[in-house]
């Protein structure tokens, strides 16, 4: 089985539309995960039947017991994310601003104060309509991605895999190098890394690439919008050479894009050959020898 | 000297986990007596950040001088590196016992923190 990362490093570069086509392209082969939990929207072009679904915890959020406290304020003076507040002659938490640090819940003096798992989300094992098992994760509002959840997700796609023997799965990369990011990277056979011919894009390309290093793994890339500026198209091509990274495509800018999200379908189901060609070959490339 | 493996278990013939801040657990043996301890990682594993950094520490702790793993990010690299823990990494699927002897042979390959 092999496992294969689509990052960006930025946004906005088209990975989750290339994800999205080489999961209709690949079908039941390919477990698909979608590990960009931020901004998770795969399903909205998958239209997934969900088969299964868990709620989510991470972190703690603390939570004060009224019958105990004794509304000293010891914790609203002490809590360094200016979480707690007086409201109506006593302290309340913002569950927001909370960052589960546990300060109030060591230093109240009556024990008053309790830390309690924090529900962050669902996650889900579903089938997309184009027969792909398919995992992914809802965040609740003001919750964020994090190392723990990529990895559940990762974990679940594995499993997935392992139980229906499909021989690859693919994931929606968050972007950015941070936490989830190399939670992402950690394990994977692969990393095919969609960026755009900007400043920015190649900016965010070399950052990527520097973990992609570290962790030696194997990696190409794709030039979206290519032909938004020469000079960066130039500029990636020369940089993706001298660090031996296959460019397996270039696709110019096209409206397809834009038009297949607007209607929920992949670029797949574009009517335009030429990108259908290019994303054809992607695949292609990725599953080469299995 | 003792060596630290991230482990999917506890008992020889657990294989080695490649993850490292979210190992299951850490197998720790002493190179004079083969003698093995188990030691839980769940709580770095349950954190929704900074688990690598954790888990480093947690090595640390252990008196450990060594470190076999799959391979460990740059932060946690920089943890162990400081306290003078060599890294060393395995292939997937390696069983506890087989990564051992391969430590003891010196046949394993150190990762360039």
């Amino acid at each position: 089985m092999k496992e294969i990362v689509i990052m960006s490093g930025k946004g906005g570069t088209g990975k989750t539309s290339i994800t999205a086509a080489l999961g209709a392209l690949a079908g039941s082969k390919a477990v698909m995960a979608d590990c960009d939990v931020d901004a998770a929207n795969l399903h909205l072009l998958f239209d997934p039947q969900v088969e299964h679904e868990e709620d989510f915890y991470s972190g703690k959020k603390a939570v004060i017991d009224y019958d105990l406290c004794t509304d000293c304020g010891i914790c609203e003076e002490k809590c360094a994310f200016d979480a707690i507040h007086w409201q109506d002659g006593r302290v309340v938490i913002n569950d927001v601003s909370c960052e589960g640090c546990s300060v109030c819940f060591h230093l109240c003096p009556v024990d008053a104060i309790r830390m309690e798992d924090n529900l962050a989300g669902k996650w889900y094992r579903a089938k997309s309509r184009f027969d792909n098992p398919f995992v992914y994760a809802h965040l609740g509002i003001g919750q964020e991605n994090s190392g723990k959840l990529v990895s559940k997700v990762k974990q679940e796609a594995k499993k997935v895999a392992e139980e229906l023997q499909r021989p690859f799965i693919f994931v929606d990369g968050p972007p950015g190098v941070g936490c989830p990011v190399i939670s992402s990277l950690s394990n994977a056979d692969h990393i095919l890394i969609v960026t755009e011919a900007t400043e920015s894009g190649l900016h965010d390309l070399q950052r990527l690439v520097e973990l992609t290093e570290y962790f030696k793994l194997s990696a190409s890339c794709v030039i979206n919008k290519n032909d938004l500026n020469e000079e960066s198209d130039r500029a990636i091509s020369a940089f993706c050479r001298e660090h031996n990274i296959p460019v397996v495509e270039r696709i110019p800018f096209h409206p397809a894009f834009y038009e297949t999200l607007e209607q929920g379908k992949t670029l797949i189901e574009s009517d335009n050959k030429e990108i259908i060609a290019k994303i054809e070959h992607i695949y292609q490339y990725l599953t080469k020898g299995e | 000297m003792k060596v630290a493996f991230t482990a999917q278990g506890n008992g020889w013939y657990e294989k080695v986990d490649l993850r490292f801040g979210r190992a299951k657990g850490f197998f720790i043996v002493d190179t004079e007596t083969d003698q093995a301890e188990y030691l839980d990682n769940t709580q770095n594993l349950e954190a929704a950040h900074g688990a690598g950094t954790s888990a480093a520490q947690s090595v640390i702790n252990t008196g450990a001088g060594a470190l076999v793993s799959g391979s460990v990010g740059p932060k946690a690299g920089s943890v162990l590196k400081a306290a003078g823990i060599e890294v060393y990494t395995v292939e997937g699927g390696t069983t506890l016992k087989d990564a051992y002897n391969l430590f003891k042979q010196g046949k394993l390959k150190k990762q360039v923190l």
